[in-house]
């Protein structure tokens, strides 16, 4: 149940950060031409929102298998050593999620402590920085949610996505596979 | 020494399945803990930094949303109708018009495999019905395919300006003439062929259907014109373009074409309903469409695609960059291109090893990521031998377009052997003569810079810079 609530505000709230970015572009165009006038906030805010969609997203990439790698050597091994290279190269995963995640606490904890605000938004500069450690801290979780389910046996590994097979299944989506076959 | 770790570091990471983004970042932050001073807080901010200081960054995000909407098959059938129109008539017309259509969706949607898809679903078997031989029409259409890397807009030539911080307005221009020269040559030796094999034409339709089809299919094709037009005018940035070519695509795809989002099943006219009263309709309709699609499933879809695509493609840049940092602060570039130019090596002989190289790479690993590796190595070292960036550019996308066609990786290789229910070899085989065309192109881009040169240098004379 939480997990279901927390899919759904993961999804909306990644789907609001790419909108409102798109929409944050186009309003300053529209701006600039319509009306020959700017906001200087946009850019600024444009950015960070970025930012926050990346780093906050870059744990949802590992539950859908957004994230793209080499698999062509990892497939040619046996099923049971393909389970343990896997759980190394998650391992090594955590090892970058945890130097990050240190690294982010301490820049934080400083800007926390120096207490400015960004430059043209009134808000304070950590927590327009914060997503550093919520999503090294997500992205985390969710390696660690990848380990358990390899000690499990319900995954051999980082499961990379195949292209090939997800824009066929699109032109399905689309109502092609009539036209296929002569 | 650093070298050597940075790089094990790297391929150990990416060979036993670490996401590209993360082999990246490890590698990095682990060379940086072993040999420099930097603290761990320092390379923390310089990732956030990487995300959220970089506005061209942000054109990468935007034209995935864009051709996200318009990759659909509906806008194929448009764009494949109004190409069959135009050249289907000459000799060997079909597998022409699948070239043009292959080129005009490749820019419209930006990517290859799903050119390949989309295209393909309709064109081969169009091809095979009207007695092209199956294996000539899948070998088009994968070859084709791959112009959607170089015909902009383009998504892999922004990762390359992002790399290297070479004008993204600029490549796009670059790969203008060569996207159009590789496309024309695919189309010379379908006609040389089509008189040799006797390989029918279509009757000519008439300027009435060739304008209709090309109405229709305006509504994608006009992303082309809004995006090259406004950045090629230098009214907007690439950015700017971008988000306007979002906004743009999804109010065609939901209201225009309405393919896809709440107003799906809502004609345009209903049989010989009265203007006045369809006008009515319609406007209503789209009020209540705009609320609509907030909660639309396929409007919905559409969007979590593209920023899945976003984020994987944005977080393998983030990292890249910290990779690229590492390389600059180690001057590891420099250092073999100091020891390159002390072997005498000629520019031409250096662009001989980054095409094979890279050819050898493109079998392995996506363009993009690719890219983001090869190139700030390769940058300074091309600059050093007196090669243009965007001419260095624009080789390693039509590399990346050959490493698409080539096993294990070939992605369109993979796409064409779904689509027909061939084998990979069937497919690979299919698509071997035509991928010589593509070599050819590929000798004529490198060694003759002004196919590439030529067009950013005139808008550059024309707007009075030099």
């Amino acid at each position: 149940m939480l997990s279901r609530i927390w899919a759904h505000f993961e999804e909306g709230f990644i789907a609001l950060l790419l909108v409102a970015m798109t929409l944050l572009v186009f309003f300053e165009v529209v701006l600039r031409f319509g009306f020959d006038t700017g906001l200087l906030w946009i850019e600024e805010l444009t950015l960070h929102v970025s930012g926050w969609l990346v780093l906050f997203g870059a744990s949802y990439g590992v539950k859908v298998h957004a994230h793209i790698g080499v698999d062509a050597v990892v497939r040619l091994l046996s099923a049971g050593t393909r389970r343990i290279v896997g759980l190394v190269a998650v391992a090594l995963s955590l090892l970058y999620c945890g130097l990050f995640l240190a690294g982010g606490w301490v820049y934080i904890e400083k800007l926390i402590k120096i207490g400015i605000e960004m430059e043209d938004l009134p808000v304070p500069k950590w927590l327009a920085h914060s997503v550093i450690v919520i999503g090294f801290a997500l992205l985390g979780l969710r390696l660690l949610e990848l380990l358990w389910r390899i000690v499990k046996g319900q995954a051999s590994g980082f499961e990379l996505p195949d292209e090939a097979r997800k824009v066929l299944d699109e032109a399905d989506r689309d109502g092609l596979t009539g036209d296929r076959q002569p | 020494m650093t070298t050597a770790v940075l790089f094990l570091l790297l391929f150990g990471c990416m060979i036993i399945g670490i996401p590209v983004a993360i082999s990246l970042g490890l590698s990095s932050i682990v060379t940086i803990l072993l040999f420099s001073d930097d603290s761990l807080a320092s390379i923390a901010l310089k990732m956030f930094e990487n995300v959220s200081e970089h506005y061209t960054l942000l054109a990468i995000p935007f034209f995935i949303l864009s051709s996200a909407f318009l990759s659909t098959g509906g806008v194929a059938r448009r764009i494949i109708r109004f190409a069959t129109d135009v050249v289907g008539h000459i000799r060997g017309g079909l597998a022409m018009a699948s070239v043009l259509a292959c080129m005009l969706f490749a820019a419209v949607s930006g990517s290859s495999p799903a050119t390949v898809a989309a295209i393909g679903s309709i064109c081969i078997a169009g091809m095979v019905q009207s007695g092209y031989p199956k294996q000539m029409a899948a070998g088009v259409i994968c070859n084709a395919g791959t112009l959607g890397i170089l015909i902009p807009p383009s998504i892999v030539m922004l990762v390359y300006a992002a790399a290297t911080e070479v004008s993204a307005a600029r490549m796009f221009m670059a790969g203008f003439i060569p996207g159009i020269m590789i496309g024309v040559f695919l189309m010379i030796a379908i006609y040389i062929l089509a008189r040799v094999k006797g390989l029918p034409a279509q009757p000519w339709s008439g300027f009435r259907e060739v304008w209709s089809a090309g109405l229709a299919a305006l509504g994608g094709l006009m992303l082309i014109v809004i995006v090259l037009g406004s950045i090629y005018g230098g009214i907007a940035s690439p950015t700017e373009a971008a988000a306007v070519s979002a906004v743009y695509a999804y109010l065609v795809a939901v209201f225009g074409y309405r393919d896809i989002g709440p107003l799906k099943r809502e004609p345009w006219r209903k049989g010989d309903e009265p203007m006045a009263a369809a006008a009515v309709r319609n406007i209503g309709a789209m009020l209540l469409a705009l609320p609509r699609s907030l909660a639309d499933p396929d409007v919905r879809h559409v969007i979590m695609d593209a920023a899945k695509v976003s984020i994987m493609l944005l977080f393998i840049i983030a990292n890249a960059m910290i990779f690229a940092h590492v390389l600059t602060t180690e001057r590891i570039p420099h250092a073999i291109a100091e020891t390159i130019v002390a072997w005498g090596l000629p520019a031409w002989g250096f662009l001989i090893i980054v095409n094979l190289l890279l050819l050898a790479a493109g079998n392995f690993m996506e363009p993009s990521a690719i890219l983001l590796i090869m190139a700030p190595i390769l940058f300074p070292i091309a600059v050093q031998l007196g090669i243009d960036p965007i001419h260095l550019g624009i080789i390693m996308v039509v590399n990346m377009e050959i490493g698409m066609l080539t096993p294990p990786v070939g992605l369109n290789l993979f796409v064409a052997a779904g689509i027909t229910g061939e084998s990979l070899l069937w497919a690979t085989r299919a698509a071997l003569p035509w991928l010589m065309i593509l070599l050819l192109s590929l000798i004529i881009i490198t060694y003759v810079p002004q196919v590439s040169l030529f067009l950013p240098e005139l808008i550059d004379r024309l707007r009075g810079f030099s």
